[in-house]
């Protein structure tokens, strides 16, 4: 184990640390975050509470957060990449011993005063612990049964227990993020293959066997049968593509979207924010803040290809691809392109596990940034 | 093992799959956007009209109902303030705390507050509910004082029909309520386009909103309805309405006013003179009872109803209010019938009135007004006798005498020289047996008895009727099957009078408009067989004959004919065999008093019929009455300047103004 004690870093180190963050990515986190105030500020028609201001406040900690995870060295990431997958996985598993149950779901647990999402933690983790384990597995056994084994368990089991919590959405994308990463990792494109072949038989096995609650087999035929139901399943994909379809290209005018404002849809501050977007700014306003994601993409894109360590760059594109996956299946959904499972719009969206999950993944490709020239980390394989 | 930390393939294969995924990621950004162009410019249109569906609604604006007029433009129906309490579900913290603690403010019973919380459970909570209406100014103060302490209550002004109470036209107005769910769905059976449909299904579900349900009100009802206005408002997901935009409302449209022929004020007379005591039952009445009759007034020459009275009567506005249970069963259960609207609906034998009828027959079947029969008291007929009204007999006496002292006998004779048939068909050439659509529902088309009607009346129970000639008998003195209703009574005499098709009407103004006067044909049949029938009635109220009391002489010349129809059989005391006098019997036994007759004389203009339900005889009970309402009726005359000041000053201009005439 190479622990690096934090206190040995001197005042004059963090200093330094401090003046090497990547201020674009902060930039441009900052700048989705205050699309997603305006947004809520809009919802909660024309008002601080009960969104806007918490949600600043969210995303002031959160970057404090970020900051301090990104000025942390990247090896002790590596360090407790493991033992925090651990962690985070037995929370995930007290979810259905002590949670709490909103809205016919298991997800939250209560710690002391305030709400964790542990599913929403495990997507940082598991990104965190596939970078680590194979930043120590040579290459030439990524694509070996053996070294196939560890990955998938690790992806496996979050996602079984997400899934059965049930959070369709975010077990959906954590086994697209973690996937993600085995295929960064140089899985064999035969491999990658058949493990989309076995994903659509899960899919389909799933279905075929009860497994999925009644609500999502609903909202999945909804998705593909957009004209039925329309009061029932399809009536927040019909209204949010309303809301969006009549923003036109410039927009209705901050605060004055009718569709949001009139209540035509409910939850609106959560996973429907991106309508709001799209009715009172039109196609500019939804196109910029597209755009802004791209920006964090690329420049995490960018961050990851300037690591000299492998884990580094797995850790940082990891993040970068759970991220555009957020805004692509949220996107998708409000639009009617996907089935409504429940993802949020990254730093627009209310709530506040996600917000903390995301900028602490961020926090990782700071430090993957701060630290991109540390090429020797010294590791073992798998279990040293 | 130790893996070394920069490996170089491993690193090759990151970057390219990373650039692989980032392509792939842009593919999908590209995605979205396109599917935002395609939502937002491409089919922007489309969606934009789904959202103003979904945000702009129209609400009616409820329209004033249009004012019912007298001939004289005196207001019989109008629409007056209305202080409500309306409660808004939504906005009461509980709905039922609320109206109890409205129940300490004003009166409110259990069963309201009950049919209140039952409408509130049936639609969607922000719609208002109507608490109470017809507040007085005091109760509606108070609820106005405490309204800022209970949310949901609300206190509006609004309106609510008014019915004149002195113009006593319930009948002819009739009353207004509340749209049922079968006037929901008959509109919309009936209406042009479903978009009309939805529009009157969205008024008559406005809180407070009523519909003429009887009488002109009802018949007239789309005219007097007028236009619903509507106003753009917004809504949200609930329905409820954000804002308004009242540059882009329509205004409603006050419904067509009505013009009544009815003269509110001779109709309040008549109504006074029926309802009075006119000492029909001098002494020994074993029943005193209220009086229970009616009496129409037409203009002959228009066929225009002044009076259509019918006592007693019941308050419109009430039951536009909507009436309590027990005022109901009152007015069901009486035996005076209040609910009947007698001038139309009531049907009585028309007694000796339909004499007239049975000498004009008389005359067409060839028989010579001059010729005389005797009457010493009786008539054998068929092994049985049957007997004058004046046992004494009236001697010998022509068709103009007969009428005057309205022998029996003498009609009785006639009747075995005419046919039944020939006879109803007179009868119903002078009205028996028709309606007249007046627009007011309920009209009784009576009896005109036939060897036909028998036959249709008793089809099979026994088979085969035939007439018999007694029955002829019966019928020639109005008595036996023949019934008729006073209105077509009085069409009868104002025929008579004019040897004309007179037809009555009610309603001789629609919104500014005034209905061309009819002219009424010639009626089929001799005119100068009219003469002895005139001649006759002249002679029974000016000439000492039945109904000499009746006289308006010297001031005017009224013609009439008394009736006095039975009810049962003649009535004996039992002991003695003695035939017992009206006053003796039971109310319910005694017979009708009739009265019908025309005025002036010599170039008639009114027609008036007064029955009085077992009133007792047609000459004390109903010719009296009939008299003074005719005097009303022709001193009111516009052509009789002297008498009558309507034509002086500035009321000349305002009948002018109004369309007024005689």
């Amino acid at each position: 184990m190479n622990a690096i004690v934090i206190e040995a870093a001197g005042r004059s180190k963090i200093r330094q640390r401090l003046s090497e963050l990547n201020l674009l990515l902060i930039v441009l986190l900052a700048m989705i975050a205050s699309a997603g105030i305006m947004a809520l500020y809009s919802v909660a028609d024309g008002s601080w509470t009960p969104y806007a201001m918490l949600h600043g406040m969210r995303f002031t900690f959160a970057l404090a957060v970020l900051i301090t995870i990104g000025i942390m060295p990247l090896k002790f990431w590596l360090s407790v990449a493991y033992p925090g997958y651990a962690a985070t996985l037995f929370l995930l598993l007290l979810v259905p011993i002590i949670g709490d149950t909103n809205m016919g779901a298991q997800r939250w647990l209560s710690l002391g005063g305030f709400q964790l999402q542990p599913s929403e933690l495990m997507k940082v983790a598991l990104i965190l612990a596939l970078a680590r384990y194979y930043h120590g597995l040579e290459f030439k056994r990524v694509s070996t049964i053996l070294g196939l084994i560890p990955p998938l368990a690790m992806i496996g089991a979050p996602v079984g227990l997400v899934f059965l919590q049930p959070d369709l959405g975010t077990a959906i994308l954590l086994g697209l993020s973690g996937f993600s990463v085995v295929l960064l990792a140089g899985l064999s494109w035969r491999l990658v293959v058949l493990g989309m072949i076995a994903g659509v038989g899960a899919v389909i096995g799933a279905v075929q066997t009860g497994l999925l609650k009644s609500y999502q087999i609903d909202r999945i035929t909804a998705f593909l049968d957009p004209d039925a139901d329309p009061l029932g399943a399809n009536y927040h994909p019909n209204q949010s593509k309303i809301a969006i379809g009549s923003g036109g290209i410039d927009g209705k005018g901050y605060m004055e979207g009718t569709q949001s404002q009139l209540d035509f849809l409910p939850e609106m501050h959560t996973d429907f924010i991106f309508t709001i977007i799209g009715e009172e700014f039109g196609l500019y306003g939804a196109v910029v803040l597209l755009l802004l994601y791209l920006g964090v993409f690329f420049t995490t894109l960018q961050i990851a290809m300037s690591a000299k360590s492998h884990f580094g760059r797995l850790l940082s594109f990891g993040i970068a691809l759970t991220f555009v996956s957020y805004v692509l299946i949220n996107t998708g959904m409000v639009m009617g392109l996907a089935p409504v499972v429940g993802v949020p719009l990254p730093l627009v969206s209310h709530g506040g596990t996600v917000m903390l999950s995301m900028m602490g993944g961020f926090g990782l490709v700071m430090s993957t940034w701060i630290h991109r020239n540390q090429d020797t980390l010294r590791t073992s394989g798998f279990g040293a | 093992m130790r893996v070394e930390p920069f490996d170089t393939s491993r690193h090759m294969a990151f970057t390219r799959r990373a650039t692989i995924m980032s392509g792939g990621t842009l593919a999908l950004f590209g995605g979205v956007v396109f599917r935002l162009y395609d939502l937002q410019v491409r089919r922007h249109e489309d969606f934009r009209a789904l959202a103003d569906d979904n945000q702009f609604n129209q609400r009616l604006i409820v329209p004033l109902r249009g004012n019912i007029y007298d001939r004289y433009g005196a207001v019989v129906a109008t629409n007056e303030q209305d202080f409500r309490v309306l409660v808004i579900p939504e906005r009461t913290k509980d709905l039922k705390e609320t109206l109890l603690t409205l129940s300490t403010i004003m009166p409110l019973t259990e069963r309201e507050i009950v049919s209140v919380m039952d409408k509130a459970r049936r639609q969607r909570s922000f719609i208002p509910i109507v608490v109470a209406d017809n507040l007085d100014w005091e109760t509606f103060a108070a609820v106005n004082f405490h309204s800022t302490d209970l949310s949901g209550i609300v206190s509006e002004v609004g309106t609510a029909r008014s019915y004149d109470p002195d113009a006593g036209a319930a009948f002819v107005v009739g009353y207004m309520g509340a749209a049922t769910s079968d006037d929901i769905s008959r509109v919309n059976r009936e209406a042009p386009s479903t978009e009309d449909a939805e529009k009157t299904e969205l008024l008559y579900r406005q809180p407070g909103f009523k519909i003429g349900k009887a009488g002109l009100e009802r018949k007239f009802d789309a005219s007097l309805q007028g236009e619903a206005g509507s106003i753009r408002v917004q809504v949200n997901a609930h329905g409820r309405v954000i804002d308004s935009y009242p540059d882009t409302s329509v205004a409603p449209v006050q419904g067509e006013p009505l013009g009544l022929t009815i003269d509110k004020e001779l109709q309040a007379r008549a109504l006074q003179i029926l309802a009075a005591d006119y000492g029909e039952y001098p002494e020994g009445t074993q029943e005193p009872h209220p009086v229970s009759a009616s009496a129409v007034v037409l203009d002959v020459v228009t066929g225009d109803v002044l009076v259509m009275a019918s006592t007693p009567a019941f308050d419109p506005n009430v039951f536009s209010r909507g009436i309590e249970a027990s005022y109901w069963r009152e007015l069901n259960q009486s035996p005076l019938k209040p609910l009947l609207n007698k001038p139309v609906a009531g049907t009585y034998p028309p007694g000796s009135t339909f004499k007239l009828l049975t000498a004009i027959a008389a005359q067409e079947a060839g028989i010579p007004p001059s010729t005389r029969f005797n009457c010493n008291g009786s008539f054998p007929f068929g092994g049985r006798v049957a007997t004058c009204w004046k046992k004494e007999g009236h001697g010998p006496l022509d068709m103009e005498g007969a009428i005057k002292h309205s022998c029996d006998v003498y009609f009785w004779n006639l009747a075995t020289q005419v046919d039944i048939d020939h006879i109803a068909d007179v009868g119903r050439r002078f009205a028996l047996g028709e309606t007249f659509d007046l627009g007011i529902g309920a009209e009784a088309e009576g009896t005109v008895p036939s060897r036909a009607w028998k036959r249709a009346y008793y089809r099979n129970d026994p088979p085969n009727q035939t007439w018999f000639p007694g029955e002829t008998l019966s019928v020639a003195i109005g008595q036996g099957a023949v019934t008729a209703t006073p209105m077509q009574l009085a069409v009868m005499t104002a025929r008579i009078a004019t040897h004309k098709v007179v037809r009555p009407r009610l309603v001789r103004a629609i919104g500014k408009e005034l209905i061309p006067e009819p002219v009424f044909a010639e009626l089929d049949g001799e005119r100068n067989h009219m003469a002895p029938i005139r001649q006759g009635m002249n002679a029974v109220v000016n000439e000492w004959g039945t109904a000499a009391r009746s006289t308006l002489l010297p001031d005017f010349q009224m013609a009439g004919k008394t009736g006095t129809s039975q009810v049962v059989g003649l009535k004996r005391d039992p002991e003695t065999g003695r035939r017992l006098r009206n006053e003796e019997l039971p109310w319910k036994l005694r017979d009708h008093a009739l009265f019908v007759s025309f005025a002036p004389y010599d170039n008639p203009r009114y027609a008036c019929c007064v029955v009085v339900e077992h009133g007792g005889s047609g000459s004390r009970a109903a010719g009296p009455r009939a008299r003074d309402i005719m005097r009303s009726v022709l001193e009111k005359d516009p052509g009789d300047g002297i008498r009558h000041d309507l034509w002086s000053g500035g009321t000349a201009q305002r009948m002018a103004r109004l369309g007024g005439t005689r």
